[in-house]
């Protein structure tokens, strides 16, 4: 009961929280389903929700394991509701009492708005009331779920989590809908904006149909698309089943922006852009675990060095000048050169840091990431870089007449070069250069100690990494045609390590999604960009606090670690007692996402 | 092995470039520029014609200048280096903790500003910003522990890094979330405005104060540390902490009184920071935080007079340096690269002496 108290009391706390940093006066009118379900709703219904949830986490006192029967859970719940309840509702009749005008003049985002949606015109102390009632559902209800038996938990929690995401993407999914000329307003309102409820249940019904086929077929399904699996090798063999799985999964990527039009294209350029930087730093930083905080080096000098080398010009207030160095070379020309570039920077950046350890080479990187922004912000630059004007003209990597600036066309230049990373990098990752990288990221000393020469495969990395971001650099300069160094800043490298992390360090399809999710959602969330840093710290420590190994962990990595004596992974044991801790960090991580 | 022939002969190559050595020939080459252009650019910028040079009292405005912001560099760098003392892991969220308690302070002072209080009363006024700062960087320190950190305790070095780094976003940003992202101007009381005279030098009465402030918080800090048991605690703590714990001292609870005097100073740097400035943001805590720890490291981090010496050093670096090495090349404005400067100088000193100015200048350590 103790824990299900102080875990109510946190819940209404990040409540607060949430309240405070707007997300739930801001989102007042986001519908999600009908007019219902808002997104201020379901920000206010998560935290006891999970609250409750949390709070029936068995755990293990004095040597016992205690677990809790289904109606003590309830009543955990329950009470973790009403804490939360509680707490959120003081602040409700604290703020009325104390005026909303007032509060607002420091707190900007405690607004009216807020207030009338939390009171919905009842007085402080009613809307309280109303509060700790909704909180204590929430709770109860968190808990419940998880003692529900594990064939109703996964349907119903797959048809609430894949519904609620539908009704997010409300700015993406209509549009791609009326891409394909597909009837909608079954599903979406345009009333609304959300979801309509027809839209929603059906939605809900094939989320649950699915997840109950995964659970009962999903080994099946798995053996005829993979094949028999060789018990030796890792690679499958291809079935006819396999292969006629994977054109057709090329096909959709290959029309994808024919279908889905120009704005989810410009997107989608986007997240390649970010995909390749995030290949390049997952070998840095996954493969030799080398930590670079300031990949924004290569991405700033890849992008550069194309302008440069392809006869942009500067910009000025009064139209464009030649560089103080100017070459015009065709960009497949251009683009190896600025390759060779990147890795000889690479190397010869690495050279002398690469003897610190960790954090130190991490603060170094940082430093050198800041100082090629202020380089190409500087006046001293300026006749060659173009200074805070930046440049344009930059080719747009015409082969005859075909441009690839439209975001239709940069797909394509995007995704043929996405698709030699990751082949590069998935070769890498297996050959011998591969094994020394995991040898050196595990324990150098014993590395050197077996004959990897550590020095040389440190600088390897640095410069693959670096000739892979320094073609991502490359591509953004091609994708926007003309360079500012507002583009350039530290947070370009903290999200391109946020992908390959959040992606799980070390792991290809880990960088797919995590540019995906991190880049991808954002630029299609426009009203969240206010929020989207905010997503990203919360992101970025939940993942270390709860799942250090990323989303789609690297199977190699994982079966070390499994294999590995339990002494090493004590911490994340101690992570997973401590759960209760951490939670509170989640709703932020999924809601703001 | 016969199978692996090839791969052998890449290996071979690989050795062989690698037995060369870069690292050295890299270094003493690097090292020889460095010195080469610091010396013509100093001579050059000195030698310009009358007219274009600089003056004398130019220089000595710029030695003050840099002691003041050195001033409360050294006090953040504390912060870093004390955390770095005990737990081996660099608080990367440290310059959130600073920016914390600048912009708590802000809204008193404006208000003080509006009523009159702060310059009818200027002395009490600024102790009680001084106080709501300080409360404002201990509760997130505190609060950044005990949620980041502690969990992480034992975790590879790179987890509580990248933690930290999430966690400074997530502070920062969560401050915009509150207060907005625009700037907010940080009255400073009639009373500290100008200047006064020390020794035929002129000193803003701000840096006098900042000077000041800093320096009894610096000699109370090591009175601590050095006098008290929680300070003796500490130092046993950051020599061995598992023998520590079995000497009955309480890891967690000196953990957090680090991160509390760590805040404590971050919270007074603040409010010198904002009367320095005048000037407050959610973005103010990144590059006095980098700064800070660049100091650390130049002082030698883990050591607490390093910290303190390595903040006026660089202090003074980054006023005098850019002057004095990049007008003789013609460099226009080089004030603006002031930034770039302080990355520069962290980059040579963990390339060069690694231990710091008053490490030993191993390089295990690093």
């Amino acid at each position: 009961m103790r824990a299900a108290v102080r875990i109510g009391a946190i819940a209404g706390i990040v409540t607060i929280f949430l309240a405070a940093v707007g997300l739930i006066g801001n989102f007042t009118e986001l519908n999600l389903i009908g007019t219902q379900v808002t997104f201020a709703g379901v920000m206010i219904v998560t935290p006891p929700l999970l609250a409750g949830y949390v709070a029936i986490t068995p755990r293990i006192e004095a040597g016992r394991l205690i677990e809790l029967g289904r109606g003590q859970a309830l009543a955990a719940g329950a009470t973790a509701g009403v804490l939360a309840g509680a707490v959120f509702g003081a602040f409700v009749i604290f703020v009325d009492t104390f005026g909303v005008e007032r509060i607002r003049e420091v707190f900007i985002n405690i607004s009216p708005v807020l207030m009338d949606y939390l009171t919905q015109g009842h007085p402080a102390i009613v809307a309280a009331a109303i509060l700790v009632a909704v909180s204590v559902v929430a709770g109860t209800a968190g808990a419940g779920y998880r003692t529900l038996p594990d064939p109703v938990r996964r349907p119903l929690g797959t048809a609430v989590w894949v519904t609620l995401l539908f009704g997010f993407l409300q700015r993406i999914v209509p549009i791609a809908l009326d891409q394909l000329e597909v009837e909608r307003d079954w599903m979406y309102s345009k009333v609304t904006g959300g979801l309509t409820w027809v839209g929603a249940t059906v939605i809900a019904a094939v989320a649950a149909a699915a997840s109950v086929l995964k659970a009962r077929k999903g080994d099946a399904i798995r053996g005829a698309i993979r094949g028999q699996r060789d018990r030796r090798a890792d690679g499958a063999r291809l079935t006819p089943l396999t292969f006629a799985l994977m054109l057709v999964g090329l096909a959709v990527v290959l029309i994808a922006p024919h279908v889905l039009g120009s704005v989810i294209s410009e997107v989608l350029g986007t997240v390649m852009v970010f995909a390749l930087l995030g290949l390049g730093l997952n070998i840095v930083v996954g493969y030799a675990g080398l930590l670079d905080l300031g990949y924004v080096f290569f991405f700033t000098l890849g992008a550069y060095s194309l302008a440069l080398l392809t006869g942009a010009t500067l910009n000025t207030f009064v139209g464009s000048t030649e560089p103080a160095i100017a070459f015009n070379l065709n960009f497949y020309v251009a683009i190896p050169i600025v390759v060779l570039i990147a890795a000889g920077a690479g190397v010869l950046i690495g050279a002398p840091v690469l003897r610190l350890r960790g954090d130190y080479l991490a603060l170094v990187t940082l430093g050198l990431g800041e100082m090629i922004v202020v380089l190409v912000t500087s006046p001293w630059l300026e006749p060659l870089v173009g200074g805070p004007q930046g440049m344009r003209d930059i080719t747009n990597a015409a082969v005859g007449n075909f441009g690839f600036r439209d975001p239709k066309h940069f797909y394509y230049l995007a995704f043929a070069f996405v698709v030699l990373a990751l082949f590069v990098s998935w070769r890498l990752a297996n050959s011998r250069v591969g094994r020394a990288w995991t040898a050196l990221r595990e324990d150098e000393q014993v590395a050197d100690a077996m004959g990897v020469s550590t020095t040389a495969y440190k600088l390897l990395a640095f410069a693959m990494g670096g000739a892979i971001g320094s073609v991502g650099g490359a591509l953004f300069a091609v994708k926007i045609g003309s360079l500012t160094p507002a583009s350039f800043t530290v947070l370009v490298s903290i999200q391109v390590l946020g992908i390959v992390i959040l992606g799980g360090i070390g792991s290809l399809p880990g960088v797919i999604v995590g540019s995906l999710v991190l880049v991808g959602l954002p630029g299609l969330l426009r009203e969240f960009e206010e929020y989207r840093l905010l997503a990203y710290g919360a992101a970025l420590v939940a993942v270390m606090l709860l799942r250090p190994a990323g989303l789609i962990p690297n199977v190699r990595r994982s079966r070390e670690l499994k294999d590995e004596d339990r002494e090493q992974d004590k911490w994340a044991s101690d992570v997973a007692a401590d759960e209760h801790v951490a939670t509170p960090i989640t709703p932020l991580g999924e809601g703001a996402g | 092995m016969s199978s692996s022939g090839s791969a052998r002969t890449v290996d071979a190559r690989l050795s062989g470039f690698a037995t060369l050595p870069w690292r050295r020939i890299i270094l003493v080459v690097l090292g020889s520029t460095i010195a080469f252009v610091t010396v013509a650019g100093a001579y050059k910028t000195l030698t310009l014609p009358e007219g274009e040079r600089y003056s004398g009292d130019f220089w000595i405005d710029q030695v003050v200048n840099g002691l003041g912001q050195g001033a409360i560099l050294a006090l953040i760098a504390l912060g870093y280096t004390l955390v770095y003392g005990i737990l081996r892991m660099i608080n990367f969220a440290h310059g959130e903790v600073f920016m914390a308690g600048a912009f708590i302070s802000f809204f008193f002072a404006d208000a003080y500003l509006k009523s009159g209080f702060l310059d009818s009363n200027t002395y009490l006024a600024l102790l009680i910003l001084l106080i709501v700062s300080i409360a404002g960087s201990t509760l997130v320190a505190v609060l950044l522990e005990r949620i980041a950190y502690r969990p992480l305790r034992n975790a590879p070095r790179l987890v509580p890094l990248i933690t930290a780094i999430g966690a400074s976003l997530f502070i920062a940003n969560a401050f915009r979330g509150f207060f907005g992202p625009q700037p907010y101007g940080y009255p400073l009381p009639t009373l500290l405005q100008g200047s006064i005279g020390i020794f035929g030098i002129s000193v803003a009465k701000v840096q006098l104060l900042v000077f000041v402030t800093a320096i009894v918080a610096m000699v109370a800090l090591q009175l601590f540390v050095n006098r008290s048991r929680t300070g003796r605690s500490m130092r046993a703590v950051a020599e061995d902490s598992e023998i520590a714990s079995l000497m009955g001292i309480n890891v967690d609870r000196i953990v957090v009184i680090t991160f509390v005097v760590g805040g404590i100073l971050a919270g007074i740097a603040g409010v010198l920071f904002a009367l320095t400035f005048q000037q407050v943001q959610f973005t103010m805590g990144f590059k006095p935080g980098i700064a800070a720890f660049t100091a650390a490291v130049l002082g030698g981090i883990g050591s607490i007079g390093g910290a303190a010496l390595g903040g006026f050093v660089l202090g003074v670096l980054q006023a005098v340096g850019p002057p004095l090495l990049l007008t003789g090349f013609g460099i226009p404005s080089p004030f603006s690269l002031k930034d770039a400067f302080v990355f520069l100088v962290l980059i040579l000193v963990l390339v060069f002496r690694p231990g710091g100015l008053l490490g030993s200048g191993e390089a295990e350590k690093v």
